[in-house]
This record gives structure tokens, sequence and C-alpha cells, in this order.
């Protein structure tokens, strides 16, 4: 059980967040947010054999945005209605605009999680293979996805061939981050130049191996659906209601 | 019905190009024939084999005159992906022709092109590993695996449509000598299992022995020039003297030296370090031990990767060296000064990167497998780049596979095997020791072979 949302059918799980997401997109309040979030973690504890110090790795971003927002929509808010609530120093903060800042940093906290809640429980191969047997994603697309997934290492290792081989040449030893940055646009033109070469060769290849881009009458590996992929989006359904209606059980 | 292929009288050539590339060519193979065409790089092979494979001329808008029939009916009348499952392809670069993580995948994949149906693809899968016995590579990740066992995926990848025909472009230009010989014996026995039609390109027949018989020339009135065995031009002093080198992951203690003007070819299998050596030795990457002579060059496999400016002369003066213009003259670039670096043809390219090189100042010159997938005018011309160059006192380390090549440029040879320098021996002694030879899959270069021959 503990690797279900592992094992759930990954366009079902991709269906049932973008859901979620649409829904909460809908509350304003910070309360919605705040109990899907909990939820989230909850599930993810539960159904889930992700690495949790990458998990908090990836977040660290989202905490930081979440408090900015936090932050400057107290400080910039425009409407400062209300009874106020909180003062530092000469600033006055108003209930109202606690609510919107609250509001907005649990509404990104609750969406980055759940974002990360579908990429580290799925693997990206099944993942297109499910679009392309349960949504009917056109093969053309799903095959070249699966190419450049391929190649991502091949282009990587080249990144790092192209900048030796300019260090050697005496360029690439800028100091400040500026000049680095713009350095990587000399590294990207042989890499593209590369990357279309390649792109072509791959391209003959699947058209030699028969690949015509037409839909596939069998699969070799099948992507099902279950009775836990029911079972689970009934979790994602519930644990939104819940959310929404926190309002009558919160009081 | 026994022509499978029958090209009458015909042209072809690019849309955006006025030469034509194949003229009014005529030639026919029949069922079960072994037939390779040769010719120099640009001579049009490799179009000739996509048109035979159908991918041309749909994919590239060119222009066909003449007939090609295939298996006695018109290429044209085929529908799209009809033919590839009869004439199958193996292409050059075994790093971008699979499109899946693992080999069943992308067996299966093929699979799927044809609608197999399901039931019957393990079957089938089943079949064509034991068929190329490649069955304990069933689960294996393609990316990991070595130049030629990829071929191999490759060719497997062909023979699960069960074709007629199988067509395979230069599959050994990426491989070891030792590797390249080992997948044309393992070609031959598979070829009289499954008694079919092999066509190839080829434009060094050397590694396949008697595999073909019959050749195709596309030869356009032009004779490959022959490498003639060069003169050393080692001098006394030492320009590179390397003592205990050791990288940190794979390389090991490594120490040799090497004189002006020297030639050294630097061998081994695929895999053993040889890469790593050329890098560690220019401080590419993390390196313990010393090398003296702080000033390397270094030419990777793709020169364009070193180039950093809009045109010849300003990459060749890149590096602040004031004898540009005389550099230009020298190694005849002057034509060309003012094209851009990508723009050039590979040998140009290459010609650039070893201008820019010599432009810094820098009199020891490392080059990273300069010959693979260079045809004989490539190559002599690469030859007489490189004799030049180490006549006026230039030190070469060249990383080559091409024995023939090697044999006919190197003063000393260094071998290696699994990240350890096995040792810096005279050209000649090597290309005579069997023993020495087997233990780095290595081959004898064909000159040798033939003197043997004659004193026995």
């Amino acid at each position: 059980m503990k690797n279900a949302l592992h094992r759930m059918n990954p366009s079902v799980k991709f269906l049932a967040i973008t859901i979620c997401m649409f829904t909460m997109a809908f509350f304003f309040d910070p309360w919605t947010p705040l109990v899907f979030w909990a939820g989230v973690l909850v599930l993810q504890f539960f159904f889930s054999e992700i690495n949790w110090k990458r998990w908090l790795l990836f977040m660290l971003p989202f905490f930081v945005t979440s408090f900015g927002y936090f932050w400057t929509t107290l400080v910039f808010a425009e409407d400062s209605s209300g009874s106020v609530v909180w003062s530092i120093w000469n600033l006055q903060i108003t209930e109202t605009q606690l609510n919107h800042a609250l509001s907005l940093s649990f509404r990104v906290l609750a969406f980055s999680s759940l974002s990360l809640l579908f990429a580290l429980t799925t693997n990206p191969v099944t993942f297109i293979l499910s679009l392309m047997q349960q949504l009917r994603l056109s093969p053309k697309i799903a095959y070249g996805v699966m190419v450049g997934y391929q190649f991502l290492p091949v282009l990587k290792d080249e990144f790092v061939q192209i900048g030796q081989a300019h260090r050697l040449r005496g360029a690439g030893g800028e100091k400040n981050t500026l000049q680095r940055l713009l350095g990587v646009r000399r590294i990207l033109i042989p890499m593209l130049a590369g990357a279309v070469r390649k792109a072509e060769r791959a391209a003959f290849a699947m058209e030699a191996r028969g690949f015509t881009g037409e839909r596939r009458s069998s699969y070799f590996r099948v992507i099902s659906m279950g009775k836990l992929d029911i079972a689970l989006v009934s979790l994602f359904l519930f644990l939104l209601v819940l959310s929404c209606t926190h309002i009558w059980w919160l009081g | 019905m026994h022509e499978v292929i029958h090209f009458d009288k015909v042209s072809f050539r690019y849309p955006d190009e006025e030469k034509w590339i194949l003229e009014e060519l005529s030639f026919t193979i029949q069922r079960g024939e072994r037939v390779v065409i040769t010719g120099p790089s640009g001579c049009g092979k490799t179009t000739l084999l996509y048109l035979c494979n159908r991918l041309y001329p749909d994919n590239c808008d060119g222009i066909l005159l003449g007939s090609v029939k295939l298996f006695g009916k018109n290429s044209s009348s085929f529908i799209p992906g009809e033919i590839n499952h009869r004439i199958a392809t193996v292409f050059q670069d075994p790093d971008s022709q699979f499109c899946m993580q693992t080999v069943e995948e992308e067996l299966a994949f093929t699979l799927e092109n044809l609608h197999v149906k399901r039931d019957e693809m393990e079957n089938r899968i089943r079949d064509v590993l034991a068929l190329t016995d490649l069955t304990e590579f069933r689960y294996a990740v393609i990316q990991k695996l070595s130049g030629g066992q990829k071929q191999r995926i490759a060719t497997a990848c062909a023979l699960i449509m069960k074709p007629e025909v199988l067509l395979l472009d230069e599959p050994l230009s990426h491989l070891d000598p030792f590797t390249a010989k080992k997948y044309v014996e393992w070609l031959d026995e598979l070829q009289q299992k499954c008694a079919m039609t092999i066509v190839a390109i080829e434009h060094r027949l050397d590694l396949w022995g008697d595999f073909f018989e019959r050749s195709i020339s596309l030869n356009k009135n032009e004779m490959a020039p022959i490498l003639i065995k060069r003169k050393s031009s080692k001098q006394k002093n030492d320009s590179l003297v390397v003592n205990k080198l050791q990288a940190n992951t794979y390389l090991q203690e490594t120490s040799f030296t090497l004189k002006r003007g020297e030639v050294a070819v630097l061998a081994g299998p695929n895999g053993s370090g040889k890469s790593t050596l050329l890098k560690a030795l220019c401080e590419l990457i993390p390196s313990s031990g010393s090398v003296e002579s702080k000033l390397l060059g270094y030419v990777p496999q793709s020169p364009e990767f070193l180039f950093l400016t809009k045109n010849v002369r300003d990459e060749v003066g890149f590096g602040g060296g004031d004898n540009t213009e005389e550099l230009l003259a020298r190694l005849q670039l002057l034509p060309i000064a003012d094209s851009h670096p990508f723009a050039v043809s590979h040998g140009q390219k290459r010609r650039v990167a070893i201008a820019a090189m010599l432009s810094d100042g820098r009199e020891v010159i490392l080059m990273d497998e300069p010959t693979s997938g260079q045809d004989a005018k490539a190559l002599s011309e690469l030859f007489q780049l490189i004799d030049e160059r180490a006549r006026e006192g230039t030190t070469f380390l060249i990383v080559t596979h091409d024995m023939e090549f090697a044999y006919c440029l190197a003063d000393s040879i260094l071998l290696m095997n699994d990240g350890r320098l096995t040792g810096q021996f005279n050209a000649d002694i090597v290309w005579s020791d069997d023993h020495l030879l087997m233990d780095h899959n290595l081959l004898s270069p064909k000159e040798v072979i033939l003197r043997e021959k004659c004193f026995a």
C-alpha cells in the first residue's frame, strides 16, 4: 500500500491533480489551501515512498516564494479596511490584509506540493505511454518526447565537453555571474548545431523501423487502470471536498 | 522475381542545390547477394541508401529522375512504412538510432510499428534475441552499452522485422578494429542463417575481409590517394615530459616522454581511458602528477566545440597570437579566412582548430579520434596536415582506431588498457607483435600482413 501513488495510473493521477488545482483556484480564504496542503502531505506520507530529504530540497524555493508573497502582501496591501490585528513598528496590519497574505502563501504551498507529489511519484516514460494509451496523445508527439528524454544525458556530456574545450582556449573564465550567463550562449550554439543533426538521424532511424506516426493497434507495455485508481481518485476528491467545506466543520 | 533492388538511370539532387549528386546511375541487386557500395564522402553513398529504403526523396523534397524499383515494383507505389520492414536499415551512429530505454522496449517499439499482435510480441523478441545471441542484454539499458553492443542491438532491431534486405550505413566507423572484426564475423553467421540480402556502404573495406561478393563503386573518376609511410621528423630535445600523471577516477599513474616533432599514436580498446588521458594532460579534468610543457593544444573529435568567434581569422587570432596571417597562409586557410568557422568543411574545421592552437604558441597537439568517419581523401588531407606540422617541430599525440593510418604516421605507439598505460613502443615493434595487438583489441595493418606473407 505504501507505493500506491507510484503504481497509480499516471494519466488518472494527472487528471485528478488538475481538477484539484482548478477547484482550489476559486477559493480565496486562507483555510482552504491550508487544509488541502496538510491533506496532500498526509496522502504523500501514507501512500508514497518518496525521499523526504529530496522533497524538502525541492520545496525550499517554494517556501521562500511563499514567505515572499506573505510579506509583500502585508506591506503593500491596497485594501486596508477592517480591524487592526497586529502592529509592528509603525505598520498596522488589518484582518483583511492578513487573510489575503496567508491565503496567497498557503496557495503557493498547496499548488507546489501537489505538483511535487506528481513529479516525485511518476516515471516520465510511463507517463508518456499512459498519455498515449488512455488520453489518446498522438504517437508522433509521445515518441518525440521519449527520444528527447533519451538524449538528455548525451546533451549534458556535450555541454561539459564544450565548456572544457572553451576553457582551454582561454574563454569561459569569467568571474561575474552575468558574464558567465552570456558565455553559456557560446556553448549553446555548437550544441544546437549538433542537436539538429542528431534529431534528423533519430527521425530517420525511427522511420526506417517502420514508424509512421499512426495509432498503434497493440502495445507491448500496457498501462492499465484498476481499483487502485478509483480508490485514490476518491481520496483526492474527498480531500478536495473536505478542504472546500471547512467552513461547516471548522465553524 | 529475383531482383530486389533495381536502379535504372537514376539521377538525384537536393532541391536547393544545382549539382546532381547521383547521375544516371544504373545497377541491380539480386536476392541473397552481399554487395558493398564504396566511394569518397560526399559522393552520394548515403543518398543512394536512403533511396533504397524510401527515406528519400520524400524527406528532403529531392528531385528524382529515372526509376527505382524495389521487389519489381516502382518504389513510389509503396505506402509509408510498408517498405521499411522488408528493407531494414542499420545506421552509422550508435548513439542516435534508439528511442527507448531498454533493449526489450526498443524491440517492442519496432513490433508495435508493424502492428504485431501483443501475444506474438513475446515470441518474436525471444526468437530474435536467441538468433543474434543477445539474450543476456534483454533488460539492459541501451545508453550504457558499448558501441559494438549498440550496433548489434540495432541490427537485432532491424532483424526482428524479418526483412528481406538489410542495409548497413558504415556500421563499423565508430568501433575499434577488434570489435569491428567480431561484428563482421557475427553478421556473416547471421546472413547464412537468415539468407537475406545485405547491402552496405563503406569507404574502408579492410575490416570486412572477404565478406562481400561484389562492390559497386561511386568514384567519380577520382583515385583515392594512397598514404605512404612518412619519414620520422623526431628531434633530439624533449617537448612533453609526463611524470606520474593520475586522474581521480579512472586513469592510473602514467609517465612518458615525447620528443620535438614526434608523432605518437595512442591506441587501445573503446573505454580504456584514452580520452581521459588527453583531458588530464591539458588539465581539463583534475589530476595529480606533473606535465612539463604547459602549452598543450587539444582538438576534440568535433573541432567545432572549440570555436568562439564569427570568422576563421578571428578564430585563429583569438588567443592573441601575433602571427595570425602567417599561420593562415601556412595552413592554406586564406581562401576561407572570412567564412564562419561552422560553415566550412569538416577537414577545414580541423585545420582551423590546429591553426588556432599553433597561434596560441601550443607546440604539442593532442587529437581525439580525428579519423573516425573519414574517407580516404579526408584521411590523406589529415595525414598531410600532421606531417607538415610535425616537420616544423610540432609534437602530436593522436588517439585513433585506424591502424592503417597509424602505421603510415606514427613514430611511436602508446598503448592503453583499463585506464593504464601499458607502454610506449617503437611503432615497428608493435605491428609485428600479435600478442600485444590482441591484448589491446587491435589488428595489424594490411601492409604489414602483406609484407609478412612475402617473407613467408
